[in-house]
């Protein structure tokens, strides 16, 4: 019987199921031309695959890891903290694609100061909902009490968003997103994210706008 | 979630690997893999857990290079093989490097008509199975082995005994 070349080849690269596999064995037997042939097809696949290899192993660029690796950076929880975990992954799921910048991740989690300081603690400390100053640091969004009795709230800003809350030593990053400026579905993707993270630590309703001016006077203390 | 984007990460080098087959250029390639990223994370949804990753990548990053690479492959058309040959030094990164470190092969995989360079990329470079290279390609199984077997047998004329 003849053996054609697509047949010849699948025996090379294993595809043939065994009585298959045997016909083209005994062919070969007989047919020292089939046989080199066959070394031929993978001596070929060998040198290829080895060319290529060299493309796999080279460092992928920053710029495409950087699409991948991680959009919302789940900031340092304290052990009572625990019940928003739920929170973050959902955020996670929601932030799809949101790209961090290589420079603003945290080198480790227990590295990360999540403190707040500067213009954005003067932003959540003094800016109400309603009333957003043009040119301010940060825009804020949602004020709520989460379920530990804290106030807390998110903001945005240029190129990040989050969810702070106050602690008796200031406020705290509880969720953080970097928010490329340009592209408004990352930005739409962001602030869903940090919606929908702020609904899981959430207990009851969002501050009205009485209600967040009092939290203002009380100085955000939780008491 | 978090895992749909690790297990990418993880593909990212082989998804170059394959960008570079398809598209011969060392920027194009990486362009296409952008692309091929910026849709599988919009895509997310309609990947399957449970079935093979590497080849929906694959998929995707195939149909973008047919749905925009027309241009650019008119424009390498326009080029001798030897000059497209030598293009692909022109920034000189790693992976360029190591593209002009593989040489006649890369000459020779350039060569290639498309169909056939596809199917050689998938089976003996990404090294799947003719059911899973067919499949990327929306091709039947008989339309893989013969565009592989034309393939090869051009490879091996022009890399000669050595290959």
């Amino acid at each position: 019987m003849t053996i054609d070349p697509e047949m010849l080849m699948a025996y090379a690269d294993g595809e043939l199921d065994d009585l298959a596999a045997k016909r083209v064995e005994r062919a070969i037997e007989a047919d020292p031309a089939l046989a080199e042939q066959v070394r031929q097809h993978r001596l070929l696949t060998a040198r290829v695959a080895a060319s290529y290899a060299r493309v796999a192993a080279a460092p992928v660029p920053g710029h495409l890891a950087d699409m991948l690796r991680s959009n919302v950076v789940p900031l340092p929880t304290r052990e009572r903290r625990r019940h928003w975990a739920t929170g973050l992954a959902m955020a996670a799921s929601l932030a799809i694609g949101l790209v961090v910048g290589r420079g603003l991740l945290p080198a480790s989690d227990s590295g990360f100061d999540p403190r707040i300081s500067g213009e954005l603690a003067q932003a959540l400390d003094t800016q109400l909902a309603s009333v957003q100053p043009a040119g301010a640091a940060a825009r804020v969004g949602l004020s709520f009490r989460a379920r530990d009795g804290r106030y807390c709230r998110s903001y945005e800003q240029a190129e990040a968003a989050g969810i702070a809350c106050r602690e008796d030593d200031g406020w705290t990053q509880r969720h953080w997103i970097a928010v490329p400026r340009q592209d408004t579905q990352y930005r739409q993707a962001g602030a869903n994210g940090i919606a929908a993270a702020a609904q899981a630590m959430m207990a009851g309703e969002p501050l009205d706008a009485a209600g967040e001016r009092a939290a203002r006077e009380a100085g955000w203390r939780a008491e | 979630m978090r895992g749909f984007e690790t297990d990418l990460l993880a593909l990212l080098p082989r998804l170059r690997r394959f960008a570079l087959s398809l598209s011969r250029d060392a920027a194009d390639a990486d362009d296409l893999c952008q692309a091929s990223l910026e849709r599988a994370l919009k895509a997310r949804a309609q990947w399957r857990p449970g079935t093979r990753l590497d080849s929906w990548m694959y998929r995707i990053m195939r149909n973008i290079w047919i749905d925009e690479g027309r241009a650019r492959t008119r424009r390498a058309k326009v080029l001798a093989p030897e000059e497209a040959g030598e293009q692909a030094g022109y920034a000189g990164d790693a992976a360029i490097e190591a593209q002009v470190a593989m040489g006649d092969v890369a000459r020779a995989m350039a060569s290639l008509p498309d169909e056939q360079r596809e199917a050689v990329a998938l089976v003996l470079v990404e090294g799947l199975a003719y059911k899973e290279a067919a499949e990327v390609l929306d091709v039947p199984m008989g339309t893989l082995t013969s565009r592989l077997v034309r393939g090869r047998q051009a490879l091996m004329r022009e890399l000669g005994e050595a290959a």
